[in-house]
């Protein structure tokens, strides 16, 4: 385990060999990117079953009293700033912290950047920057693998920029496409507002303990030494950071507009990875959050309810196949955040990894309709299982299974969630998970349904199915989207289910509460339904349906104007401050402080250049002048 | 014995009539001229003071005379150099009229 760090290296060399020698490489270097998350996927076996094999007496492991779970960290130290000791020295470390969240991530991760970068193969083929394309794919691997393993949070915050910059960068990756770069710059600038929040959240824990180890940065919560107000208003900022990256309202507003990039970027980075950055942090500083009245949580937990609420209900009217599955993207951050609130770090973690690998699979779904039909309109799709059908059959599982019917993974990770928030919060609450819920089996059965059921369109006639490169990931990723669920029971011998591997204190077993489970199996089968009866049989008439809704449904297909009171406030408010700001800079910095005292010497320059006339005489006569004068001066004074 | 007040009274008339040569003059090699007039009337100064005041323990040990054959040299040097630039100065200019070398004035 001490090698984990290795994993993200691999990654990291690979983006740096593609960089440099990718022009000469076949196949432009991919190949050395698929190989190092390759490596990493092997590595995360290593670590799992090394981990699973380790208890308190293996180096560097212990159990942890924050969390009560087999932690194992390992830390070097990069650079003392300041003597060793002093008072006011600083000793920067950078180290890896292996727990059962870590873990988790890092096969989600290791596994999903693998199967999309296979699909890239076939998909990227033939595209002017195939090799840089795999060199920022490899970087953002490393960056996302960093993130995971850092046990401090300046590294965490490196990595956390690093993978920020690649999105950036894949997101405008056509950037012949004006729409493209105004989307990477929003994504870009948007979680950086966020950013902010994390970067101050962690100077102010470094402030009260001294040190950027998350571990002590625990142990200090437990121990009292950090009081409560800092504690909340830390995990806050914290989590400003984490909505920024997880798109949680209001800063949700660029995750829609990264479907600009390439399609497998979006099921990357903008569905199973990166995004989930955010949540892995919440559940991360979990101890953070926790502490004391839990008060952080509250407002984590409603954020969550709300963004999920929100997201879904702009999903079930969106048009764009890529958008409808960024706003499932962001209600389902959403409802891992709501979990994370009512203390279920296991059912967020569970509902992170099913959800990452439905939705890449989804993506990938989408990505091979859009490879073959050329279009992202839902409207101009529709009976697309005529022609591909393997497509087909993978993204209805992946579609029920984020719908949450009954087996899939989606289903056992919702319920889990359901759970939770059941039993920390109100019946508001589960009321209106129970609602989001029922709205993400709608709107994943309207994207299945407009896109593969119904008459095939004559535009379509030529769409064909992709080739082996682009559906082999997808299969693999069906299959997990299919059995994930699995591991969540307490199976014979010593497993007892998701619960007893990742939790917060206290392990719990597997259990399934009857009645949830059978309210959300009937509104999910339900909506899947309604779903087919709207939109093959049209036997309930939509238009009916849009007409009684008309003032709801105006709002919602404007997405409740949020780009709208984006753009007011940038125009009216940061324009125009930023022009006041401006005008001090140019009226005042520049002209008056800078070039003033310039302008006044120069002046002064030409007015007194004048008296050098360039006559030797003048000099002479005055320097005799000059003389009698001192001469005179000095007889009066001595006389 | 002349008075030495004579002696200053041909040394300031030399020395103004110096002075007004490189006032007046334009071209460079009577300036220098006048420059070794003023020296010399300087010269007359020093000499005759130190043969006057010898022994009143103001002058002693040749001073004054060993500053004149001093400022001989310096102003043979001097005139040595200037005459070289003066020659530089035609070379590059055809003139060695001051009022014309001006390259240096804003």
């Amino acid at each position: 385990m001490e090698w984990a760090w290795l994993i993200p290296v691999f990654s990291f060399a690979s983006a740096l060999l593609i960089v440099v020698f990718g022009r000469s490489l076949p196949s432009k270097g991919a190949f050395l990117s698929i190989l190092a998350i390759a490596l990493g996927f092997a590595g995360f076996w290593v670590v799992l079953i090394s981990w699973m094999g380790a208890d308190t007496t293996t180096s560097g492991c212990f159990t942890s009293e924050n969390t009560h779970l087999l932690t194992c960290d390992y830390e070097r130290t990069w650079f003392n700033a300041g003597a060793v000791g002093d008072v006011g020295s600083v000793s920067i470390n950078w180290g890896i912290l292996i727990d059962p969240l870590t873990i988790a991530v890092l096969g989600l991760v290791t596994f999903v950047a693998l199967m999309v970068q296979i699909y890239s193969l076939a998909y990227m083929k033939g595209d002017t920057r195939f090799g840089w394309y795999f060199a920022i794919h490899s970087l953002f691997a490393a960056a996302m693998l960093t993130l995971v393993l850092a046990d401090n949070f300046l590294l965490l915050y490196v990595a956390w920029e690093l993978v920020g910059i690649c999105s950036y960068l894949l997101i405008g990756f056509w950037h012949e496409r004006s729409s493209a770069r105004e989307a990477a710059k929003k994504a870009f600038i948007v979680t950086r507002i966020g950013d902010v929040g994390l970067l101050v959240g962690i100077l102010l824990i470094w402030r009260e303990v001294g040190t950027f180890s998350m571990l002590d940065a625990f142990e200090a919560v437990r121990t009292g030494a950090m009081s409560e107000g800092v504690t909340t208003v830390a995990a806050l900022l914290l989590f400003l950071g984490a909505m920024g990256k997880s798109a949680q309202m209001p800063f949700h507003v660029w995750l829609p507009d990264a479907m600009e990039g390439p399609t497998p970027v979006s099921a990357l980075i903008h569905a199973a990875t990166m995004v989930i950055a955010g949540v892995y942090l919440v559940a991360r500083a979990f101890p953070l959050f926790e502490a004391y009245d839990a008060d952080a949580l509250m407002v984590v937990s409603v954020v969550g309810l709300v963004t999920a609420f929100v997201a879904a209900t702009i999903a079930l009217v969106a048009t764009d196949l890529k958008r409808i599955l960024a706003y499932s993207t962001i209600s389902h951050l959403g409802l891992m955040m709501l979990s994370l609130g009512a203390f279920g770090v296991t059912a967020a973690v569970f509902h992170m990894m099913a959800h990452g690998f439905s939705k890449a699979l989804l993506f990938l779904g989408a990505g091979s309709v859009l490879h073959s039909t050329e279009f992202q309109e839902t409207g101009e799709m529709g009976g697309l299982r005529k022609v591909m059908p393997i497509t087909a059959i993978l993204f209805s599982i992946g579609a029920l299974s984020l719908g949450g019917i009954p087996i899939l993974a989606g289903f056992w990770s919702k319920d889990e969630i359901l759970i939770a928030v059941n039993e920390h919060h109100n019946v508001a609450f589960i009321v209106l998970t129970l609602f989001t819920a029922m709205l993400s089996a709608l709107y994943m059965g309207r994207a299945m349904f407009l896109v593969f059921f119904g008459p095939l369109k004559e535009q379509n006639e030529h769409a064909h199915e992709s080739p082996l490169p682009m559906t082999l990931p997808m299969l693999l990723l069906g299959i997990l989207a299919l059995g994930f669920g699995l591991i969540s029971f307490n199976w014979p011998g010593n497993y007892g289910g998701f619960g007893t591997f990742i939790y917060f204190l206290h392990p719990h077993e597997f259990h399934f509460e009857i009645w949830l489970g059978a309210v959300s199996i009937v509104l999910a089968v339900a909506s899947f339904i309604a779903a087919y009866l709207f939109y093959v049989k049209r036997s309930i008439s939509l238009d009916t349906v849009r007409s009684n809704f008309a003032g709801i449904l105006n709002v919602v297909e404007n997405k409740y104007y949020f780009d709208e009171v984006y753009q007011w406030t940038i125009d009216r408010v940061v324009l125009v401050l930023s022009r006041l700001i401006a005008f001090f800079d140019r009226a005042i910095v520049n002209d008056i402080i800078v070039n003033g005292p310039a302008d006044v010497t120069r002046k002064f320059g030409i007015a007194l250049r004048l008296h050098v006339t360039g006559h030797v005489y003048s000099y002479i006569l005055a320097m005799a002048i000059g003389s009698v004068g001192l001469a005179l001066f000095v007889w009066w004074r001595v006389a | 014995m002349v008075d030495l007040v004579w002696f200053q009274l041909l040394s300031a008339i030399l020395f103004v009539i110096g002075l007004y040569g490189v006032m007046a003059r334009r071209s460079a090699v009577l300036i220098i001229m006048s420059i070794e007039l003023m020296l010399n009337a300087v010269n007359i100064n020093l000499i005759a003071a130190a043969s006057h005041m010898e022994g009143t323990g103001k002058f002693s040990d040749f001073d004054g005379q060993l500053i004149a054959i001093f400022i001989i040299t310096v102003a043979a040097a001097e005139v040595g150099l200037a005459l070289a630039i003066i020659l530089r100065m035609f070379k590059n200019r055809s003139t060695v009229n001051v009022d014309e070398i001006n390259l240096m004035k804003w």
